[in-house]
């Protein structure tokens, strides 16, 4: 039925409409702040706040539940680390379990819900180049994560001694953090293409990550069998640094995390910055 | 080929209202059916997440608290900590189930496809909550079988675990019914997992024996329902149990028909269902 006189405008006619959406006016220059900004700012960070009351108060509530849990249940007769109060041992990484879950639970539902609403033509149609978009996504929920970690460690710092806290340490793994799981929710999100989708991923990979990952337990209490495998948990890293910076105590090395976590970072950026560019499952 | 026209007379012709009796069975089992398929349509999210969600805290727990060959209630640790465990996913499914399906109902529209229906405020309340329950058992079920792997567990009146889960799960499924009906939006019902639901399932003896609490709470641990339904469904498992067991089964009795009446009127009277 094509002969080469349909074939040839058609053509023509996607590649105007491809180039069309590269093209941009020149007045935006290489970097659209303005749009970025509304991307990160007013769509993500605002849409967080808005929800307020579930978003932020919700962590912290299962986070003070947790160390209350603990405090109540605590064994007596072993201590975790000792000369460590268990409640000490366990706040960091509960601090940090909220800031990971909040950032890679913000960024994939927001993409999966713009999907399947179908309002993600509204971002694709914006004159944002697919890193503005990538890094919309992923810096805006890694600040929800940050929020959300201020917030635990604000009400932890209360009651729980963080005597030797060391600035560079516990920001650099937070922020490691919030970013790692939200570029992983910004790749996750467009990957998934039903909400149960999202729910696998989350069920079946970041609540594991999180939970084995010595945040709750020191590694000498695993099972020989399993302390090596803790190693290839980058949340491991993550949490032990950043408990390094709050109390003091650590059982890696800083340097391998800090490694890990910004080898993945990297890996993850490049993969997200080329699923958006490629349109993978948002574009027909 | 008969046209659409001549179609519809001859169905037209040979209706005549149903009688459907006291009770109309086949709307009720309808009713069900819909409320099951649509947790098991997608049971990775549904049966499995908590499944190993709950496994992972097994995991945590006994690592964390467990050390020193501890004994709890006569027991080791684990023994103690997982009948806890399997009652907290329990009552979380329930819950889960009859409130997101009626939130959903009721923010999407599609709430008129139940209220249409001849279906009466009792057949909906029984097969919203009979969904529920289902969705609570399978999980318990589930994760009981799983823990089988990492914990000897023993049954010591099976009576005690069947009474204990059947009850709590209704009772969660009544409480999502409730909280769906009065939720308008997501926040709502979102507000009352988080503020109420989850504080409950994990401050009332999942994790320790209220003999730890100070006395004060332990007062107030014998007023609250999931206490007992905690403490009832783990004598079940390890033969032993913190507060009175006849009281118990009376509460979780005289508690899910107190809930049953009130369900039972929100769907009478179309309380935030119909205008």
């Amino acid at each position: 039925m094509s002969g080469p006189h349909t074939v040839a405008p058609q053509t023509v006619a996607s590649k105007a409409l491809l180039s069309f959406r590269a093209w941009r006016p020149p007045s935006y220059r290489r970097f659209n702040g303005r749009g970025f900004w509304t991307h990160y700012y007013h769509r993500g960070v605002l849409r967080f706040f808005r929800f307020g009351l579930e978003l932020l108060v919700g962590p912290l509530v299962s986070s003070l539940l947790f160390v209350m849990v603990f405090a109540v249940a605590q064994n007596e007769r072993a201590a975790m680390v000792p000369g460590i109060d268990l409640i000490q041992f366990i706040v960091p990484g509960i601090i940090l379990y909220g800031i990971a879950h909040t950032a890679f639970e913000n960024a994939a539902a927001m993409l999966v819900f713009e999907k399947m609403e179908g309002m993600i033509t509204d971002v694709q149609m914006a004159p944002l180049s697919p890193l503005e978009l990538l890094a919309g996504y992923a810096l805006s929920s890694a600040t929800c994560g940050l929020s959300v970690g201020l917030l635990v460690g604000g009400a932890a710092a209360i009651f729980v001694d963080f005597s030797s806290f060391d600035a560079s340490l516990v920001l650099g793994f937070a922020v490691a953090t919030a970013l790692f799981f939200g570029l992983l929710g910004t790749v996750v999100g467009l990957w998934a293409e039903r909400w149960d989708h999202y729910s696998a991923v989350e069920g079946f990979v970041v609540v594991p990550l999180g939970l084995l990952s010595g945040t709750f337990f020191s590694i000498e209490r695993l099972p020989e069998a399993f302390r090596e495998w803790i190693f290839y948990n980058p949340v491991f890293y993550a949490i032990d640094g950043f408990r390094a910076g709050l109390i003091g105590h650590a059982e890696s090395s800083h340097s391998v995390g800090f490694a890990v976590l910004g080898g993945l970072i990297l890996g993850l950026a490049l993969l997200g910055w080329r699923l958006f560019a490629v349109g993978y499952k948002i574009k027909p | 080929m008969s046209s659409p026209m001549e179609h519809q007379n001859v169905s037209l012709a040979s209706t005549s209202v149903r009688h459907m009796g006291p009770v109309n069975w086949r709307g009720l089992w309808t009713l069900y059916m819909k409320e099951v398929r649509r947790f098991l349509n997608v049971f990775t999210q549904t049966l499995l997440a908590p499944m190993v969600t709950t496994l992972l805290f097994l995991a945590i727990f006994s690592l964390a608290l467990g050390g020193g060959g501890r004994q709890v209630g006569g027991v080791d640790f684990a023994v103690f900590l997982a009948p806890g465990l399997i009652m907290m996913a329990m009552v979380q499914n329930s819950f889960a189930n009859t409130s997101s399906s009626l939130v959903i109902a009721k923010v999407q529209g599609n709430i008129v496809d139940i209220l249409m229906p001849p279906l009466s405020a009792a057949e909906l309340t029984l097969g919203i909550a009979a969904g529920g329950m289902t969705r609570g058992l399978m999980v318990g079920l589930a994760v009981g079988l799983g823990m089988l792997f990492f914990v000897p567990l023993q049954i010591h009146a099976p009576l005690f675990i069947l009474f204990h889960a059947v009850m709590a799960s209704l009772m969660l499924a009544l409480l999502g019914m409730i909280g769906g009906i009065w939720s308008e939006k997501f926040d709502h019902i979102a507000a009352v997992t988080n503020f109420v639901i989850t504080p409950f399932s994990f401050l009332s003896g999942t994790f320790y024996s209220i003999e730890r609490l100070p006395p004060v709470w332990q007062t107030v641990a014998h007023f609250n329902p999931f206490f007992y339904m905690i403490d009832g469904f783990r004598y079940g498992f390890i033969g032993h149990a913190d507060g009175s067991l006849t009281i118990g089964l009376a509460v979780m009795a005289l508690f899910n028909l107190f809930l049953w009446t009130v369900a039972h009127r929100m769907f009478a009277t179309g309380y935030r269902l119909k205008p």
